[in-house]
């Protein structure tokens, strides 16, 4: 069903993508960064409130009262920097897959980075709503126990989600241990 | 009476319903609540001058509670009838429901807590109800209610023996011939068994209870001044006192006499609302924290509480995720100190299930923490662990907060800080209401490394270690960003390794104790 071939996954290099996360960065390890699908897609959820709203907002300034210029100007201003955090966040996305361990990063101004331990994973979720397989795109979460583990990554070219949760899940009940 | 002693109870291997009588005890609550209603409802909108007609809205209410009790009682009882459960070697199966059957299974392997809760007319009459959590998702525990005492202290016991690995014992004990009670239920062997509020652990089983070691008990007048200094208590009495002040003060200055009743109302509303949400808060407190009894035992720690309604708790070993000390301002000078601690399964009520003392002095708490971790992994434990309750900054080996942490910490910084045993990670935290949580790196579920905009200009970063679903949250804020790194990548290690040296499932196994006929893998 993956209408576009998907890039190889791609290894992050010492670039502009990379650079706002520079200050966790264990030796040797290969980050995949979240697929630029993510971009548009998010770009559109975005849109479908935003735009309704500059729309409106024009044309009530142009029926009813100039003062709406000034909304408008307001929303478009608040699009246009919410657009370019979305990009942000997208290309600040990415994850590595250790020897023992799952790592997530994410965010620019307020940035994290999870470890998830194979060995803790209870199961692996797949997900992708209507906006995301158009864009040939999933979110693979990862579950442990513990209820504040935010181990999802968004992103993940589709045909690469099925593989990279067998792969976990093969990874998980090899060193799967008790609670 | 003398009958009952000569009776051994054991738990079923074939489906047995819950007793008889659970219906009964739980239409009660409706026909309580009727009655409720109408003390609460009736007499006050009756007209006290048609005595008459008074008359006849009380029978009316008292028919209408009779009727709801007999409806909630039948619905009780066809729920009753499909209302099953047995225990196997392997796990403890319950088929419930009637138009939506559901079989549900606790795994034995994966045992967490066993608890025996007795409500009021429970403890009057000798009934029990037993709660087995085991590790999975919400709702995978079973809950059984109600069976007799008696039952439910067999079925516990050979719930944990059989967890434990003792599958040897529990089969010779089954091949001795002792028959399930409940089984066979007649009127004639209840009347012969019935005792008014049998004292728990006082019938025979099949697998006799594991001998307790009791540690600590909570006196009554400590529990109730611990209450009365708690911070709850505290901040309530200085929001009261905040807000007599503010309506005097503003009463004072306007002289308008409406405004001023109209705050000092106000006020006084407030000042009330806020006296009883402390009353019925330390109510709660009391009630759960009487009689408080910690003790250790082959099966794990028990800890049993509770003035109207009792809860017996036991947690097998290697079973509690996170442990965290805490002391409120006022208690400071008495060295008391609360634990609590987070357990795998206990997902409802945390705050009833999850405290492990309500309040001790640092020895107690010192004995409550080596019974739930009695592998600290440093060669004195103790002398750490009390160290790091009270210290600050860099004492006792702690990797503190920088200075820069003042700006967005101001309060808090100095006490903050993190140190690494062998076996546990400490974090020391809160200043007012210093704070201490201990956790044993096998336990640790995920980590993650966070940092915010104002973190970054000062180069800090805060540690998350995530435990299971519980009141303890293990979080080492502002640490500074090197210090954080180095700490994120050593407890990935750390966790790594102690996971691969974990202790088996059925713990009494590891010991050598037990041979198990068919060990797991």
């Amino acid at each position: 069903m993956a209408a576009t071939r998907s890039r190889p996954t791609r290894v992050a290099r010492p670039g502009w993508h990379t650079s706002g996360m520079t200050w966790f960065a264990p030796g040797a390890v290969a980050w995949t960064a979240a697929s630029r699908r993510l971009i548009p897609a998010r770009l559109i959820s975005l849109g479908v409130v935003l735009v309704p709203a500059l729309a409106a907002a024009v044309v009530g300034a142009i029926l009813l009262t100039p003062f709406l210029w000034w909304v408008a100007a307001a929303i478009a201003v608040l699009s246009a920097w919410s657009s370019w955090i979305t990009v942000r966040i997208v290309l600040a996305h990415g994850w590595a897959e250790r020897d023992d361990d799952l790592l997530v990063k994410r965010g620019r101004m307020w940035r994290s980075v999870t470890v998830v331990p194979y060995g803790r994973m209870q199961y692996v979720e797949v997900t992708a709503g209507p906006l995301a397989r158009a864009f040939g795109i999933a979110t693979v979460q990862l579950h442990t126990a513990s209820p504040g583990t935010d181990a999802s990554l968004a992103g993940v070219p589709a045909d690469d989600a099925a593989r990279l949760r067998d792969r976990l899940t093969s990874r998980g009940e090899a060193r799967l241990a008790g609670l | 009476m003398s009958l009952e002693d000569e009776r051994v109870y054991s738990a079923p291997r074939e489906w047995v319903h819950v007793h008889p009588v659970s219906p009964v005890l739980g239409g009660w609550a409706a026909f309580a609540g009727v009655v409720g209603l109408w003390f609460y409802n009736g007499p006050a909108k009756a007209d006290p001058g048609q005595p008459r007609e008074l008359h006849v809205s009380i029978l009316l209410l008292a028919g209408a509670a009779v009727v709801a009790a007999i409806v909630a009682i039948g619905v009780g009882y066809v729920s009753w009838w499909f209302h099953t459960f047995r225990i196997t070697d392997e796990a403890v199966e319950q088929r419930k429901g009637w138009l939506f059957r559901q079989q549900k299974q606790a795994r034995l392997d994966r045992l967490q807590a066993v608890d025996v809760v007795q409500p009021l007319l429970g403890r009057i009459f000798g009934f029990a109800k037993i709660t087995i959590e085991v590790a999975g998702g919400s709702k995978s525990g079973i809950e059984l209610h109600f069976l007799r005492l008696a039952d439910a202290e067999a079925l516990r016991n050979e719930i944990l023996a059989l967890a434990a690995g003792f599958r040897a014992d529990v089969a010779s004990a089954r091949d001795a011939g002792h028959e399930h009670v409940a089984k066979e239920f007649s009127l004639r062997t209840e009347a012969e068994s019935f005792r008014l509020a049998p004292a728990p652990g006082s019938a025979r089983t099949s697998i006799a209870a594991a001998v307790e070691r009791p540690l600590v008990a909570v006196p009554v007048p400590r529990l109730l001044l611990s209450i009365l200094l708690s911070w709850g208590t505290i901040a309530g009495a200085i929001t009261m006192l905040v807000v007599v002040v503010a309506s005097i003060v503003v009463g004072l200055l306007v002289p308008d006499v409406n405004v001023v009743g109209a705050l000092f109302g106000g006020g006084f509303i407030g000042v009330l609302t806020g006296i009883g949400g402390m009353i019925s808060s330390a109510l709660k407190t009391l009630n759960h924290g009487l009689n408080f009894r910690l003790g250790i035992s082959r099966d794990g720690v028990r800890i049993a509480h509770g003035l109207l309604e009792t809860t017996r708790q036991t947690v097998p070993p290697g079973r509690v995720q996170a442990v965290s000390f805490s002391q409120s301002l006022l208690w400071r000078r008495r060295d008391w100190w609360q634990v609590v601690i987070n357990v795998a399964g206990y997902q409802d009520n945390q705050a009833q299930v999850s405290t492990l003392m309500p309040v001790g002095t640092t020895p107690e708490a010192l004995l409550a923490l080596w019974a739930v971790l009695p592998d600290l992994g440093d060669p004195d434990a103790p002398g750490t662990v009390a160290r790091a309750l009270v210290g600050q900054g860099g004492d006792g080996g702690f990797i503190p907060s920088p200075p820069a942490a003042r700006w967005v910490d101001p309060w808090q910084w100095r006490r903050r800080g993190v140190r690494a045993t062998d076996t546990a990670l400490l974090i020391r935290s809160g200043r007012l209401v210093r704070k201490l949580t201990v956790l044993p790196h096998e336990r640790t579920q995920s980590l993650s490394l966070r940092q915010g905009p104002l973190q970054r200009l000062l180069g800090l970063a805060t540690v998350e270690v995530h435990s299971t679903k519980g009141v303890v949250k293990p979080v080492a804020h502002h640490l500074a960003v090197a210090d954080a790194i180095e700490l994120l990548d050593a407890q990935a290690t750390r966790a790594r390794q102690r996971r691969s040296l974990q202790t088996p499932e059925q713990w009494m196994v590891k010991v050598g104790i037990s041979e198990v006929r068919d060990a797991r893998e």
